[in-house]
C-alpha cells in the first residue's frame, strides 16, 4: 500500500473510532466492558499517532519505550482506577 | 567485481530537532500525572464526577477530537510534501491544519464561555476543577502548537525548506502530534468514560 494511502486509511480509522467513542457517551453505556473498549480505542489511536504520525517506527528502542510506555501507563492507570469502583 | 553491500543496523533518528523531543517528553509527563490524578480523584468521587460529566457538551468534545485528528493528518501531508520538495503543497497543508486548529479553538472557547457564563469555575466542585484546568492547559498547548505551525508556514513560504533540509517542518509536526495525542486520552477520560 502506498504510504500516503496508508496514512489516509489510518486517519479514517481514527475518525471512526472517535465517532464510536462519542456514540458510547450518547447512549450512556457504562461498565467494565465499555471502559475496556474505550481504553482500547485510546491505545489504538495513540499507537497510530506515535508510530505513523510522529514516525517513531524504527527509532531507537529508548524513545519508543518512553512514548509507548507513557501511553501504556496512563491507560493502565485509568483502567485500574475505574476497576476499583466497578 | 563484487558489489559491496552495506547493511545499516543503526536506528532512525527522531524526526525534527532533538530539543523538541525533550520538551515533548516533559509535557507528556505532566499531562500523564494530571490524567492519573484525575482518575484517582474520580474513583473517590464517582457520583459527583458522573453527575457533572453529564453537563459537558459531548458533541463539542467529539467535534474537537475529529478536528485535531484531521489537523494532525494535514500536518503529516505537509511533511510528506516537503520531503518531495513541494513547498507549495506543504504550505497548503499547513494552512489546512491551521484552519482545523482554529476550528478547535473556536469550539473550545464557546464551551468555556458557556460554562463561565453559567457561573461555573474551578471552585465549583472537584470535577470542574479538573475539567477546567485540564482542558484549559491543553487549550494553551493548542495555541502554542499553532504559533509553531505559523512560524513553520512563514519559513516555508519564504523558501527556507527543501527536500533535503526540512528539520523545522518535522519539529513543528512532532509538537503538533503531541498535542493531538494528549487530547486522544483527554476526550474519552473527561467526557465519556463513566
Amino acid at each position: 500500500m502506498n504510504k500516503l494511502h496508508s496514512v489516509t486509511t489510518l486517519w479514517l480509522l481514527m475518525m471512526a473510532l472517535t465517532i464510536s467513542t462519542y456514540m458510547v457517551g450518547v447512549l450512556g453505556y457504562s461498565g467494565t466492558k465499555v471502559v475496556m473498549f474505550l481504553l482500547l480505542t485510546i491505545l489504538i489511536k495513540g499507537t497510530i499517532i506515535i508510530r505513523d504520525f510522529m514516525e517513531l517506527r524504527g527509532v531507537s528502542l529508548l524513545w519508543r519505550v518512553i512514548m509507548y510506555g507513557w501511553l501504556g501507563i496512563v491507560t493502565l492507570g485509568i483502567a485500574i482506577s475505574y476497576m476499583a469502583d466497578a | 567485481m563484487k558489489a559491496t553491500v552495506i547493511k545499516s543496523s543503526e536506528p532512525k533518528l527522531l524526526p525534527g530537532d532533538f530539543a523538541i523531543w525533550i520538551f515533548i517528553f516533559a509535557e507528556l509527563l505532566v499531562f500523564g500525572i494530571f490524567f492519573l490524578i484525575y482518575a484517582v480523584m474520580r474513583a473517590r468521587n464517582v457520583e459527583l464526577f458522573d453527575q457533572y460529566q453529564n453537563t459537558l457538551n459531548r458533541e463539542i468534545g467529539a467535534m474537537n477530537t475529529l478536528l485535531l485528528i484531521t489537523a494532525s493528518y494535514f500536518v503529516v501531508k505537509a511533511v510528506h510534501a516537503i520531503r518531495e520538495g513541494n513547498l507549495q503543497a506543504c504550505a497548503h497543508w499547513l494552512y489546512a491544519s491551521l484552519g482545523t486548529g482554529t476550528g478547535f479553538l473556536i469550539l473550545k472557547s464557546s464551551e468555556f464561555y458557556a460554562k463561565f457564563s453559567a457561573g461555573i469555575s474551578m471552585d465549583t466542585n472537584t470535577f470542574y476543577f479538573f475539567y477546567i484546568s485540564l482542558t484549559f492547559f491543553h487549550y494553551l498547548h493548542v495555541i502554542l502548537g499553532m504559533i509553531i505551525l505559523i512560524a513553520v508556514l512563514i519559513k516555508t513560504k519564504r523558501g527556507k525548506y527543501s527536500a533535503l533540509e526540512h528539520t523545522g517542518v518535522e519539529t513543528g509536526a512532532s509538537y503538533w502530534h503531541m498535542v493531538d495525542l494528549v487530547w486522544i486520552v483527554l476526550f474519552p477520560l473527561v467526557y465519556i468514560i463513566r
